[in-house]
């Protein structure tokens, strides 16, 4: 009897462990792995695409950016300055006629898709027609709307003649967009297409394989020689979700590169001699919007209060605490316009230097009352003005995020003790930014815009009267005007300075919005990986992947 | 007994519509707008947030989009997540698979050892074993699944930072060249060792507790004696009559832990990035989209509620006592 259970309870085992093995078993034909002569790159990141299609609802994220961005390749790519430079195309695309804008770019002989086939003005006019198509879900068409034709020049299958309805000042990103294969997406539904793989690639790698919930491997292209090609063989994104346990496969060496959030373990690898921390500021920026509509507090649409609220505020204080360990001296926005880096940045906004001091006796001299005298630590007095009451307000951003937790905590902290209260309301993003955000009824808002060099074109969009994104419900009709020109001015320089002059003259005024800092970006490398460096755009450290060397 | 599993399946399927309703509630409401993330993505194309919102019931009131995902769990296989269009049931299948293997061989091995230890345990009642068995229990009954795991990752760091060997992978179920065959699964099980054993910690504590606790009842009872003064051997006393008597209670217990554990070892599987039902769940409810958290709501809503009656019916097969009627 024992021995009959024995062998029971043992073949039991053996077969609950072929079991697992079978399980186990599956994903190898995915697998794929081939033998590297110029080297692998294990790229850890934090997130997984969910498919492959780019721009689209749902899915315009970074994680797809850091694998398409080098399979579908640009005319142009903006580099480590975010400056544009030629990839696929002879040159830098031209305006050869300004009414109707008209631009013509040429893409070089040598752009040939990984099967063979040449990138024309036809995949560009099918990239068009993507994008314009209102069956597809992509998440943006502005500038492809704007579009009036597409053709070739001559007879030259090689040159593209874009003519433009208006005037549309971002062009040069349109133009440059990495064009989808014609061939390869004739008569398809886009919307169910590069879900899963992407067949064919005009840049330095191609899709090789992907195993869900694991990792993407892209290969090296051999067909590319438009620029210089890869020097590695391929590249592996591995999806690791949690923080600590990416940080730890970084310092095991079960990768070689990583783009972290601005995180406090990073502080660890700046002292690390086996790895480069490379940092920049991005073009993310955080900002505290101020409601002007009928639900925000009345207070806030006295310029004065505004005005109190941002010298109460230290931003460069706020800057420096949190980031004192990782970003050493990140400074405080001083633009919604420029970011620190650009040359076209102007610090309009240090005109409201901190002064504590300076809050009381604007507040005072309005009339209000109820506060404090002097800045006082562990104030419990608040001001009261004439017809908008207590200066108390809602304060909405989103809970679980330590660097803004902290920021509320230091700002609260100034902003009390000058007798200004600020009540939190934080929440899940879903609910802050899907329900809060839209309906007006809150008071301050922190939060980030993730912008890119030309977002302010569209500045508009946040600041001009009715803008798709105003959910200040701020309304300036003269400054409106400066940022509608904007949108249809075709020189960067002009449009430059428009945008500081109406920053200066009116937004600084006005206050809608107060800009705390621009949101520090990061890659870490193993020094046995040479060659990535952050790229402050999205086009990510993968922009030059053909000078990586492992 | 068919009438009782019958009747228990029919009482099961009313707790699993109405849990099915309150949960699709709570993130339907709770996790707020799963358009959030666009409406602050610069130059989006709102007509087409707005024709998402139509296309996928947003705007609708709760109990209309509640019955939209009804007809598409039961017509379209769970549909498709809301705004990637992904289809959920590949993805689930593939997640179930991965917890599978990880549960399978921590609760194998789990029960295995805490037998052996429970076993010792009461045989040898008050010994400096059954004090070390004891105080391991309540130490890994104690011990956070996070902290632990955490623990381990940084030890496998310092060893190879000192030695140069990666004794376990920190993360993920496979390496970036997991080779084919048998050599797959070899890296697999090479990936799984750190969160077996933090998952198998907890159980052995829980489960070491059970078996001893059983053993103690069942060696002073009073067929054991009965057994002793026939005659038999000790080890046919303790083998035949105490040890699989003993095993009865310990059985149930494996049964609902393990049918809880397939909706996923959400916290392992989170600190070692495991693509399992776990961090399927974590991910769904970060997105705020309802249809994969209901469909993977229902698959273990389901497996708790199918292992749930097989250690009813365990039981019931196992101690002749025990009748349902």
């Amino acid at each position: 009897m024992e021995g009959v259970m024995r062998r029971s309870s043992i073949a039991l085992l053996v077969g609950a462990l072929a079991i697992v093995a079978s399980l186990a078993v599956g994903p190898v034909a995915s697998a794929k792995p081939q033998r590297a002569q110029g080297g692998t790159v294990v790229f850890i990141h934090d997130q997984e695409p969910p498919n492959l299609q780019g721009p689209w609802v749902g899915n315009n994220l970074y994680a797809t950016a850091l694998v398409t961005n080098n399979i579908w390749y640009g005319c142009q790519i903006y580099n480590d300055k975010a400056d544009f430079v030629p990839r696929l195309c002879v040159d830098k695309p031209k305006i050869v006629k300004e009414k109707p804008l008209t631009i013509q770019f040429e893409y070089k002989k040598e752009a040939v898709w990984s099967d063979g086939k040449p990138v024309t003005w036809k995949d560009f006019w099918a990239t068009w027609q993507v994008f314009i198509n209102p069956k597809n879900n992509v998440v943006s068409r502005t500038g492809w709307e704007d579009i009036k034709s597409v053709s070739r020049v001559g007879t030259n299958d090689k040159k593209v003649q874009v003519v433009f309805k208006t005037q549309f000042a971002d062009w040069e990103s349109v133009v440059s967009t990495g064009p989808y294969a014609e061939h390869i997406i004739r008569g398809k539904d886009m919307n169910q297409m590069f879900l899963n793989d992407i067949p064919v690639s005009s840049g330095p790698w191609k899709f090789q394989s992907w195993q869900k919930g694991v990792q993407i491997t892209v290969v090296k292209n051999n067909a590319f020689k438009a620029y210089k090609p890869m020097q590695l063989d391929r590249v592996v994104f591995r999806y690791i979700l949690d923080t600590n346990a990416r940080f730890q496969a970084l310092k095991a060496g079960e990768g070689q590169v990583m783009e972290p959030q601005p995180q406090l373990q990073i502080a660890d690898f700046l002292k690390d001699k086996n790895f480069v921390v490379d940092q920049k500021v991005g073009y993310a920026w955080e900002h505290i919007d101020i409601q002007f509509g009928p639900k925000g507090h009345p207070a806030l649409k006295q310029p004065y209060i505004r005005q109190a609220l941002i010298t109460g505020i230290n931003r460069p204080q706020v800057a420096a605490a949190l980031y004192k360990d990782i970003a050493p001296g990140l400074p405080a926005l001083q633009s919604h316009m420029f970011k620190p880096f650009e040359k076209d940045y102007r610090p309009n906004w240090k005109v409201y230097p901190f002064s504590q001091k300076k809050v009381i006796e604007i507040l005072k001299s309005h009339g209000c009352t109820g506060g404090p005298d002097k800045p006082t630590p562990n104030n419990q007095n608040i001001f009261s003005c004439p017809g908008v009451g207590k200066l108390s307000f809602r304060f909405v951003t989103t809970a679980g995020n330590q660097l803004r937790a902290l920021t509320f905590e230091i700002i609260q902290r100034q902003l009390k003790s000058v007798g200004i209260e600020l009540v939190p309301r934080f929440g899940t993003g879903g609910f802050v930014f899907g329900t809060v955000l839209p309906s007006g009824d809150w008071d301050l808002f922190m939060f980030t815009w993730v912008g890119g060099p030309t977002s302010n074109i569209t500045a508009k969009d946040f600041y001009g009267c009715g803008g798709d994104q105003n959910y200040m419900n701020y309304c300036n009709r003269k400054l409106t005007n400066i940022l509608n020109k904007v949108a249809v001015t075709l020189s960067a320089d002009e449009r430059a300075k428009l945008l500081n002059e109406a920053e200066a003259k009116y937004m600084v005024k006005d206050v809608p919005s107060i800009p705390m800092y621009a949101r520090p970006i990061y890659v870490i490398h193993s020094v046995k990986v040479k060659g990535p460096v952050v790229n402050p755009t999205q086009e990510g450290s993968p922009w030059n992947v053909s000078d990586w060397v492992a | 007994m068919l009438t009782y599993i019958v009747r228990r399946l029919l009482y099961s399927s009313v707790v699993l519509v109405a849990a099915s309703f309150l949960v699709f509630l709570f993130v339907a409401k709770g996790a707020g707008d799963p358009l959030a993330p666009l409406r602050i993505t610069p130059r989006i194309d709102k007509a087409g947030l707005e024709r998402i919102a139509e296309e996928k019931h947003l705007n609708d009131s709760i109990f209309v989009r509640y019955g939209y995902w009804v007809k598409d769990a039961v017509t379209n296989q769970f549909g498709t997540t809301l705004l990637t269009n992904k289809p959920i049931l590949p993805d689930l299948w593939r997640v179930m698979k991965n917890t599978l293997q990880l549960v399978v061989v921590s609760e194998l091995l789990a029960v295995l050892i805490a037998i052996a230890i429970g076993v010792y345990s009461a045989l040898r009642q008050y010994s400096f074993f059954d004090y070390a068995a004891t105080t391991f229990s309540f130490l890994g009954l104690a011990t956070p699944v996070f902290w632990l795991g955490l623990m381990l990752q940084v030890l496998v760091v310092q060893i190879y930072l000192w030695t140069g060997h990666r004794i376990f992978p920190i993360a993920n179920l496979n390496s970036a060249d997991p080779g084919h065959g048998i050599s797959f699964v070899l890296d697999r099980a090479h990936h799984l060792v750190m969160p077996v054993m933090v998952l198998m910690v907890a159980s052995i504590a829980q489960y070491s507790r059970f078996m001893r606790a059983s053993m103690l009842e069942v060696v002073n009872s009073d067929y054991v004696r009965t057994a002793r003064a026939k005659g038999l051997l000790e080890r046919q006393v303790t083998m035949r009559h105490a040890f699989r008597n003993a095993l009865i209670p310990l059985v149930t217990v494996v049964a609902l832990n393990f049918g809880g554990l397939l909706g996923g070892a959400i916290v392992t599987e989170t600190v070692f990035s495991l693509d399992g039902m776990g961090l399927y769940f974590i991910n769904a409810l970060n997105t705020a989209d309802p249809y994969p958290v209901m469909a993977w709501l229902m698959v273990t809503a389901s497996t708790i509620i199918v292992f749930n009656l097989i250690a009813d019916i365990l039981y019931g097969i196992l101690d002749p006592r025990v009748r349902y009627d």
